[in-house]
């Protein structure tokens, strides 16, 4: 169900209508303070803020933002932990040696390298996660087109996203199928059964797809998917607030870079 | 009337299979509903294609406005925007990611500017009542939003015939008939209709002519009445005979006075029963009809005429009548069948207010008057809000 509560909230949050444009300026514009930020502070506090941007005017529910974020907060803690073992330089600050010939230590360069990284995921995902949550993916094909990338990509990929969801409904009714006349039951036999599942799969999606080929030929096909959808301009009540935001977050990078601010 | 499809002997048969379709001509006349009905099998679904030249008959002709069908890209491409076809899944009809796009893709293909585009795409959703669901993604509606989207998206290139396979599979008893609402506004904009349905409760009040399909071959071509009156017919082709017509054709049998024209609804039949039983058919002061007509009146003084009267029944007529209801949240007791429904309603003797657009406002007078001259009452259909209320009898 992840990837259609994902679509759900792009579709339904409070940012909806705002231009695809800002939004992806903010997110990626944060996404890049964050990657070249020298210091755990600038990342720690874009998520911070964006987070709670997500949760309170976009109205994103926190529960949804909650398991999407737990997902790689689990797989960057464990990269976390080889990386503190596997950076070296400067003091010792813990040693461990279960076998004579294994030594892990951890420095304080490792810490240091460890909590940017850190910090660094967590600000990056959240930017990610503010595009992929207030944007539909629609609107994305649409800023695509408007820079350039080429169109048989895009039509490709819209017709990916539109049937995406119908492979799922389908491969959904067979699994329940299987599962009513008891399959996945043993070990071997669950083998069986998905094995039937991706049988099934491939000859229903070459029928959607020569469904599809049908549907358009109706419609006087002639190598056109249309058109941008109707758009709304850029509102300055809210491209300006990302503006502050972004140069905001450099102001405090460049702060701290410069030694204006100090943190230790 | 002028014939705008024709078949002529045409025969089909898939590669390696069994003949689907043995020899069949017909034709359909400009204006007119026809509905094609048979049991799965009958080859209907293969007939229909052939109308926009997605299957090329084996033997004979199709004609379109009285040209045979040319198989060459361009002209198939001419055919197919005259000829609208509504496939049965309507999940395989929508191939765009959004509904504007999806309704966007038949006149973005045959070359509309981007102006052009975008009117049609907004009259054609306003058609099926669908404005206001442009940056939907299909996936996010439900089986009759998606009807009338896939149908929706078949307008927007403005055919002259619009052919449904099959337009009420998959939905609820009340979407599909609204759905052939639908089918009777477009038909009275002037297109002609022609749909594929077993269903013969649907058919038998809403067409003008049945063709029944068996084995790939035509089995009868009639109106309704007689198409479906034959029993044995009926049952060769593995249909059911309506419930009206067998009700009546019940009466009959006892002995009981037959009308000439079959009845084809309630109303027809409740009028058939109380002349059977006492000669005379309704309440003595038979209720009045208000129509309303959004686009003279204004809203205001059908509202305060709800508020002042909460015996009223309100019914809505048209795709548009019933979104400006929801939009007034105006609780509707009838959304299809109206004006049968406010006759019934007014011979128990209760008042009704249908609201209904410019295009369906003279078929509330012509159905009342219809049914008065028939049976002898005197029901007033009232306008609202133009003439402030002044009643005149129908």
């Amino acid at each position: 169900m992840f990837e259609t509560l994902l679509d759900d909230a792009a579709q339904n949050n409070a940012f909806r209508h705002i231009h695809p444009g800002t939004k992806i300026l903010l997110g990626l514009g944060s996404l890049c303070i964050c990657l070249v930020s020298p210091t755990p502070v600038v990342p720690v506090l874009s998520g911070l803020i964006l987070s709670i941007v997500l949760l309170l005017p976009a109205r994103i529910p926190a529960r949804i933002y909650g398991e999407l974020l737990l997902a790689p907060v689990v797989f960057s803690v464990f990269s976390i932990v080889v990386l503190l073992f596997m950076l070296g330089g400067g003091d010792v600050v813990w040693e461990f040696s279960p076998v004579s010939w294994i030594h892990l230590t951890i420095t304080t360069n490792a810490v240091h390298q460890s909590v940017l990284i850190l910090s660094r995921v967590f600000g990056c995902m959240v930017s990610l996660f503010f595009i992929a949550l207030t944007t539909p993916l629609t609107d994305l094909f649409n800023m695509m087109k408007r820079c350039r990338v080429p169109v048989e990509l895009i039509d490709l990929m819209m017709i990916m996203y539109r049937y995406i969801f119908i492979f799922y409904d389908q491969a959904k009714e067979i699994w329940q199928a299987q599962v009513m006349r008891l399959g996945y039951q043993r070990p071997k036999e669950s083998i069986h059964s998905f094995s039937m599942l991706c049988g099934m799969l491939f000859i229903s999606s070459w029928i959607v797809g020569e469904d599809l080929v049908r549907a358009m030929d109706c419609r006087c096909y002639n190598g056109i998917m249309p058109s941008l959808d109707p758009m709304e301009p850029v509102r300055m009540q809210s491209f300006i607030p990302v503006v502050l935001y972004l140069s905001g977050l450099g102001g405090i990078m460049v702060a701290i870079l410069t030694g204006i601010v100090v943190f230790s | 009337m002028k014939i705008i499809l024709e078949a002529r002997d045409v025969s089909y048969h898939y590669p390696g299979d069994r003949e689907a379709i043995k020899g069949i001509s017909f034709h359909v006349k400009k204006g007119e509903k026809v509905a094609l009905v048979g049991p799965n099998g009958a080859g209907k679904s293969t007939l229909l294609q052939m109308f926009n030249g997605m299957i090329r008959p084996g033997k004979g002709t199709i004609l379109f406005d009285t040209e045979p069908i040319r198989y060459d890209a361009s002209s198939l491409r001419q055919l197919r925007k005259r000829v609208g076809y509504v496939m049965q899944n309507a999940d395989r009809q929508i191939i765009a990611p959004t509904v504007y796009q999806d309704v966007a893709f038949g006149p973005a293909n045959l070359g509309y500017d981007e102006n052009a585009i975008r009117e049609a795409v907004a009259l054609a959703l306003r058609q099926v009542g669908m404005a206001g669901f442009e940056r939907r993604p299909p996936h996010h509606l439900s089986g009759g939003e998606k009807k009338k989207v896939a149908i929706a998206g078949v307008l927007a290139m403005d055919p002259d015939i619009l052919v449904f396979d099959e337009p009420t599979s998959g939905l609820d008893p009340s979407g599909s008939e609204e759905l052939m609402e639908l089918l009777d506004e477009l038909n009275h904009e002037g297109k002609t209709i022609f749909i594929s349905t077993h269903d013969v409760e649907l058919a038998y009040p809403w067409a003008d002519r049945v063709i029944l399909l068996l084995d790939g071959k035509i089995l009868e071509e009639n109106v309704p009445a007689v198409a479906f009156g034959d029993p044995e017919l009926v049952l060769k082709a593995h249909l059911s005979v309506p419930i009206l017509l067998e009700l009546s054709q019940e009466l009959g049998r006892r002995g009981f006075a037959q009308p000439e024209q079959k009845p084809r609804s309630v109303l027809d039949m409740i009028h058939v029963i109380e002349n059977l039983l006492h000669g005379t058919c309704c309440h003595a002061t038979p209720g009045a009809i208000h129509v309303y007509n959004m686009d003279t009146g204004d809203i205001a003084s059908v509202l305060a005429l709800i508020r002042d009267r909460p015996d009223l029944c309100v019914g809505a007529m048209g795709t548009r009548a019933k979104m400006c209801a929801a939009k007034e949240s105006i609780s509707l007791s009838f959304t299809y069948g109206v004006i049968d429904k406010c006759i019934l309603r007014s011979l128990r003797g209760q008042d009704s207010l249908i609201l209904t657009t410019n295009a369906m406002v003279g078929r509330v007078g012509t159905r009342v008057d219809a049914y008065c001259t028939e049976s002898g009452t005197i029901i007033r259909v009232i306008p609202v809000a133009t003439g402030g209320g002044t009643g005149s009898p129908a």
